[in-house]
This record gives structure tokens, C-alpha cells and sequence, in this order.
């Protein structure tokens, strides 16, 4: 019997647009998760998102099936959002970071980390983390939210997987001190 | 117990939390904690953290399924339309084929009918059927078997950068 990611695979190489509809209602929520940490803003992302599938339905056949879908996914996702930095003035480069994704322009809306906190916790964490580098960002809810190994994103960020370790580890320490110092 | 002693455990429950350590660091960690209520506040505050993480619910438009469809169909129809189907291909490589075999049987068998017609030479009606007719249907039919190859060679090149 076919495994799932089998199937993704076969569907996508044919562009089985009912295939791609499945995944789009399967994977939506975090995509768009995952380009607002990246981006550290809401505005475009819901372009990037709709671009970001129809490059699936384009390319989709370099999709083998041997590995989990998710990492593939954010990969084209990734990609679609550093090209639209590179073209867009809203999304501007010109970062010295290794990674070419630089924290989002300070604004006076509220961030949407401060809009989707729905716990006091996560509202303690939301300025910290808009302030966060956005690598440091990306690394946090692939391994914390997305559960995925760190081959996994290692194959995602295009960085070895020492520098996911460490974007981790920053990214923790940064957090940590908001709850220092207390009893759970 | 010094400072760098904590240190090098907290930076092993890193390791643990980030799912990097071995084994036996994760044993000797384990041993640690149960006696260190400084590196135990330290994973208590990291895995405080990584829960608050999940307490983000971010908003989707709940249109944004519905567009993506849209989108989705238009672009497939594009595309389908953009790269013509196998069947197709045949059935044009099949055209050129019959093209060819009628033009050399035509050029054969009515060359002399075709030349008294229009009142010119056998071999000017040969030379006109054979510019005109078979030799066109001859290049469709030995160029159209490669257009596939070099599409699939242009789709592997756009693979390689998704």
C-alpha cells in the first residue's frame, strides 16, 4: 500500500488539483504560522501564502514522497518569501544576516504575536519574540511547534545543522528571561 | 559547585530540549537536575517557553482557503494548456507521418499528371512537391519526437531552484 507521502507525491506530479486542495485545507494554518514567524509581520503573508501553493502546483513534482511533506513545504514557502523581500519595497533586504531575512520595520500597529496571544504566558513572550531575530524566530516554531528534527530544518534554512542548533539556542535564551526567576 | 559547572548542564538541557544530545550526556543531565534547583529552575524556564509557543492562535482569513482554489484551478488550466498531452503528441507525430508517406506517394505515382497540368517539367513538379510538401511534413515528423526531451530538460532545470 501506498505510504501518504506517496500519495501527496503522485497527486502532485499529476497536479491533482483535488489532491492540492486537501493539502491547502491540511496545511494552511501553519503555513501562515510559519511565514508570520518568519516575517515577524502579518501584511502580505496572505500573498505569499497563495503563491506559495500555486508553486507547489508548478513544481510540485520535485516532490519524491520519501520524506514528510512539511519540510518541502516550507522550503517553497522560504524561498517565495526571501524572493518577495528581494522584489518588494514592504519586505526590503539589506541585512547582514547569513540568511538574508532581517527583523520586521518597527510600526505602531501591535505585532501579530501580540494580536494571537491567547494565554498570559504567550503575552509576556509576544514583544520579546517580535523583536527576535527573525532565523532565531523560524528555528523556535519549526522545532517547538512543527516538531521537526533538526535535519529537518537544517534542509529548510539551506544551514548546517550546528547553526539550527544554535539559532535555537539563542532564540531560547532570549525568551528564557521572561519566566527567570519564578516557580512554574 | 561553580558557575561553569551549571553552565555546561544548561547548555546539555538546551541540547536536550533542541533534541541534539546523546544518550549518556541525557543520563548524566538527568542525574545533575535532581540535585541542582538552579538548572532545575533553568529547564523549568525554557520549557515555559516552548509552551507558551503554543499559546499563539493567529487569525486566517477565513476567505483565504476559498482564493487559494481559485487560484489554484485557474493557474492548472494554464498550465495544462501551456504543455500539450502525450496523446497529442502522437497524434501530430502520426499526422507528419501520413503527411510524408502521401506526399512521396503522390510525388511517385501523379508527378507526371501534376507536371502536364500546369504545363512544367516532371522534374520542376518534383522539386515543388518536395520543397512544399514532403520535406516540411519530414522536419514536423523528425523535430516534433524531440520538443518532449527538451520541455522535460526545461521542467528538471526550474526543479532544481522550487
Amino acid at each position: 500500500m501506498e505510504s501518504d507521502t506517496q500519495q501527496i507525491a503522485l497527486g502532485l506530479r499529476q497536479r491533482d488539483v483535488v489532491v492540492l486542495e486537501a493539502l491547502v485545507e491540511q496545511y494552511q494554518y501553519r503555513l501562515v504560522r510559519y511565514l508570520i514567524y518568519l516575517l515577524g509581520r502579518r501584511d502580505g503573508v496572505d500573498d505569499l501564502v497563495q503563491e506559495t501553493w500555486l508553486r507547489v502546483l508548478e513544481r510540485g513534482s520535485s516532490y519524491d514522497g520519501q520524506s514528510r511533506f512539511e519540510p518541502w513545504l516550507f522550503r517553497v514557502a522560504r524561498n517565495i518569501a526571501l524572493d518577495a523581500m528581494r522584489k518588494r519595497p514592504m519586505f526590503s533586504l539589506d541585512s547582514k544576516d547569513d540568511n538574508g531575512v532581517r527583523p520586521a520595520p518597527a510600526s505602531d500597529k501591535p505585532s501579530p504575536f501580540t494580536l494571537a496571544a491567547r494565554t498570559e504566558d504567550a503575552d509576556r513572550l509576544a514583544r520579546s519574540l517580535q523583536t527576535l531575530e527573525p532565523v532565531h524566530r523560524e528555528a523556535l516554531v519549526l522545532r517547538f511547534q512543527e516538531d521537526l528534527s533538526l535535519q529537518e530544518i537544517s534542509a529548510i534554512v539551506g544551514a548546517p545543522v550546528s547553526t539550527v542548533a544554535s539559532r535555537i539556542y539563542r532564540g531560547l535564551a532570549t525568551l528564557r528571561p521572561q519566566f527567570e526567576g519564578e516557580t512554574a | 559547585m561553580n558557575i561553569d559547572h551549571h553552565e555546561s548542564f544548561q547548555h546539555m538541557i538546551e541540547e536536550s530540549l533542541a533534541g541534539v544530545i546523546s544518550a549518556e550526556r541525557k543520563q548524566s543531565l538527568r542525574e545533575h537536575l535532581d540535585t541542582c534547583a538552579p538548572c532545575q529552575e533553568y529547564l523549568s524556564a525554557s520549557n515555559r517557553v516552548i509552551a507558551s509557543l503554543g499559546g499563539f492562535s493567529f487569525e486566517v482569513d477565513p476567505t483565504l482557503n476559498a482564493r487559494v482554489f481559485v487560484s489554484l484551478r485557474l493557474r492548472g488550466q494554464q498550465v495544462q494548456a501551456a504543455q500539450p498531452s502525450r496523446r497529442r503528441w502522437v497524434l501530430i507525430s502520426l499526422a507528419a507521418v501520413v503527411l510524408t508517406l502521401g506526399g512521396s506517394f503522390v510525388d511517385l505515382q501523379f508527378g507526371d499528371l501534376i507536371a502536364s497540368a500546369f504545363d512544367i517539367q516532371r522534374a520542376q513538379a518534383q522539386l515543388g512537391l518536395l520543397a512544399f510538401w514532403i520535406v516540411p511534413s519530414l522536419c514536423v515528423l523528425l523535430l516534433f519526437p524531440l520538443l518532449p526531451l527538451l520541455s522535460k530538460a526545461g521542467t528538471r532545470r526550474e526543479e532544481r531552484t522550487i
